[in-house]
């Protein structure tokens, strides 16, 4: 058989190897869509708790972050059990879902318990929320192996060192262009790379 | 002159290769997932991994999941052993054709 193979088929052989392993080993990326949705959420949350205040048709902004923290977690629950169902279990999964996971449940905790004892402000909330988003990017990037995603970490922890500093007009704009790039943008790569991948596989193997 | 390996034709087939590598790295994959990740038609890939199921290179389990029907593949040992024999023997091929 291999009278007929050329060196360049037996080198495409390869690749496709180790496409297809590393295809297999990414599959978290399909999960794109929840950094999309959670910067959704965490606009909506600053939107309804900031110029809620001054308009009655928001009303009740004190609850803004925990209701639409809430919504958005239920959300991912929801349509992370459809879409995850179909999704093939590895050992790399489980370690960066426990990594989100355990996020998630931290912050689900501390902020509510923070916030009703009245020991954070708005600079240490900002820098808490983006240094254990910064973490969680990082440790799920290094195990990736995905550059895209620790380069999320540094944003995140850039905003979280920046958010100690300046006025609080200063740390809204911070957060505002943290989120922008490390949830909007970022979900919106991810998304787009997948879907781009899927189109390649589909001609691969046409 | 040392013989060149032969390429075991069950694995070298592209979308066979393809199914096996996935499989390499995920503990088990439902059918619709591998269907996405190699863009085949359902024909084509039933076909295949049913090629793979009689080498014995993939097991197969069909089970119902909230009442929907759910085919998950696993890579068996064998399986494993024949394609990190077919990656020594393109890698021995590939270096043979570079030095020609």
């Amino acid at each position: 058989m291999q009278d007929q193979t050329s060196a360049q088929d037996l080198k495409d052989r390869l690749d496709l190897i180790e496409s297809m392993i590393a295809e297999g080993r990414r599959n978290t990326e399909s999960w794109g869509w929840t950094f999309l949705l959670w910067g959704v959420a965490y606009y909506v949350a600053i939107a309804w708790a900031g110029w809620g205040q001054h308009a009655s048709i928001w009303g009740h902004s004190h609850v803004a972050w925990p209701v639409t923290m809430i919504v958005a977690f239920v959300l991912t629950i929801v349509i992370g059990f459809g879409k995850g169902r179909a999704q093939p279990g590895t050992t790399v999964g489980r370690a960066v879902a426990s990594i989100w996971i355990s996020m998630g449940i931290s912050m689900l905790l501390l902020f509510p318990a923070l916030s009703s004892s009245g020991r954070i402000d708005q600079h240490s909330f900002v820098a808490s929320v983006a240094a254990m988003l910064g973490a969680a990017n990082a440790a799920s990037g290094m195990i990736l192996k995905w550059k895209m995603q620790v380069a999320c970490a540094l944003v995140w922890w850039s905003v979280s060192v920046v958010a100690c500093f300046g006025s609080d007009a200063q740390l809204m704009g911070v957060f505002l262009v943290g989120i922008f790039f490390g949830q909007i943008i970022f979900g919106i790569y991810v998304m787009i790379s997948d879907a781009q991948r899927h189109k390649q596989n589909a001609v691969a193997h046409a | 002159m040392p013989e060149l390996p032969e390429l075991n034709p069950v694995i070298h087939g592209k979308l066979r290769l393809a199914l096996l590598s996935l499989l390499t790295s995920v503990v088990e994959a439902e059918f619709t997932w591998l269907r996405a990740r190699t863009g085949s038609t359902d024909g084509n890939l039933g076909a295949q991994l049913t090629k793979l199921e009689e080498a014995g290179y993939v097991v197969v389990e069909k089970k119902f999941v909230q009442r929907k029907p759910q085919t998950i593949y696993r890579m068996t040992e064998a399986g494993r052993k024949a394609l990190t024999e077919y990656v020594q023997a393109l890698k021995r091929l590939l270096g043979s054709a570079i030095e020609m």
